[in-house]
């Protein structure tokens, strides 16, 4: 139940996920959340604050929705967990309470970037581990391109290194070492390095990039876009001459408004665990929970952590 | 017979702790247990991060506490530990009865 409009929006969500037939639990502390007529409510009294230390306070605040959450998942009672609470906790009680798929180093963070027109592209890893190794780059590449496959239909999903050059000699250490090994991997579609210019365009589907980086990714490009957004509404009411081109042009430009809104794509999904977890923006709204729950399950049901225990198993 | 309450603690020997912290490590952070020596700091020789201590820590609570009820590691102790040598003189300090003055 955590989240910068909770539990208003969460429940809003959680309100119209049950209302297309999709089953939800809400779990937090019932005077909170207030009465919900027939959606069960799973009691958890503690609360892992938006700037709690991730680790430690999924160890020290056992009883948070966060955790208790995750056990759910763990114990068959939920197929999936998602919150918009502190991402870093979100996926240290994963990591505590689902466990690592076998033979997985590290999960990752794997966020749909919202291509206009196209599928969305998976950028991972979005800010799950600061410092990688080329060899777990390489198995966020396999579950990126299963994660692909599974959720938006790809059948041979493009994956690109995210470098500052398409030539394999540029970049750093890291990205050489990864595109040599990456050149190496069977079952994937590695198509080489990409730039950062190439995530909201058709041309790759997977960009798989170190923790760092891709958090610096993903929030340069939601603050561009943000900007850009702002700039566009601030010209357009400039006078009336403007408001009245505005009038023409916000309806061919609000599908693509719609498709750039981060509460449309559901949440980012945390690959590499004994069980499904999504995470949403801080400021989720109930569109963005719908969503995830409707995501969520359909990702429960064409069963998703298989598809990805299988991407990294042995060959 | 009145049901069971109480589980009695089972010693574990120095040897038999030094394998699981060996093997823990090994499966959490991708290594070759044997590898893993005394002396080898988490951090600057075996690689850990934050997330892999947690889980390390979580792992040991797991199983050294099916057979011994209430074993605990507590965060300020975790950040004294630098080495595999360390966390085996904590857990076995720990696993003391309380009668032989171990800490906490």
């Amino acid at each position: 139940m955590g989240g910068d409009k909770a539990p208003s929006e969460i429940v809003a969500g959680a309100r119209q996920a049950m209302d297309e037939g999709l089953s939800v639990v809400l779990v937090g502390r019932p005077d909170a959340i207030g009465d919900v007529g027939d959606i069960r409510v799973v009691e958890a009294t503690e609360v892992i604050a938006m700037d709690d230390e991730p680790g430690k306070a999924v160890r020290t605040k056992k009883d948070s929705s966060l955790v208790r959450t995750m056990e759910l998942v763990r114990d068959g009672k939920a197929c999936a967990a998602f919150s918009a609470g502190n991402t870093g906790a979100g996926m240290a009680s994963a990591l505590l309470r689902l466990g690592r798929l076998e033979g997985v180093a590290r999960p990752a963070i794997a966020t749909p970037i919202p291509v206009p027109g196209a599928t969305p592209t998976l950028l991972l890893d979005a800010g799950a581990n600061a410092e990688c190794s080329a060899e777990w780059l390489v198995q966020f590449a396999q579950m990126g391109a299963a994660f692909s496959r599974v959720r938006f239909g790809i059948d041979n999903p493009r994956v690109g290194l995210l470098s500052i050059g398409e030539e394999e000699t540029k970049g750093s250490p890291l990205v050489k070492d990864t595109h040599k090994l990456l050149k190496l991997t069977t079952g994937i579609n590695f198509i080489g390095n990409v730039e950062g210019r190439d995530i909201l365009t058709d041309d790759v589907d997977v960009v798989v990039t170190d923790g760092f980086t891709g958090n610096v990714a993903l929030k340069t490009l939601e603050g561009a876009m943000k900007f850009l957004i702002g700039k566009v509404f601030e010209a357009i009411m400039t006078d009336d001459d403007t408001k009245a081109a505005g009038n023409v042009l916000l309806p061919a430009l609000a599908p693509t408004a719609d498709a750039l809104d981060p509460d449309s794509t559901g949440g980012a999904a945390l690959v590499g665990l004994k069980g499904l977890a999504l995470i949403g923006h801080g400021s989720s709204s109930a569109k963005a929970v719908v969503n995830a729950v409707r995501i969520a399950h359909e990702l429960a049901a064409a069963k998703v952590v298989d598809a990805l225990a299988a991407s990294v198993a042995p060959r | 017979m009145p049901a069971e309450t109480h589980v009695e603690r089972t010693p574990f020997s120095r040897d038999e702790v030094i394998a699981l912290i060996r093997d823990q490590l090994g499966e959490i952070l991708e290594i070759d247990p044997d590898s893993v020596e005394l002396t080898s700091a988490f951090v600057d020789d075996l690689g850990a991060d934050p997330m892999a201590l947690f889980e390390f820590v979580e792992a040991l609570e797991g199983e050294l506490g099916e057979r011994s009820v209430g074993f605990h590691i507590d965060d300020e102790d975790m950040q004294e530990l630098t080495t595999v040598g360390d966390a085996v003189d904590y857990v076995m300090a720990k696993l003391r009865p309380a009668s032989s003055g171990g800490p906490g």
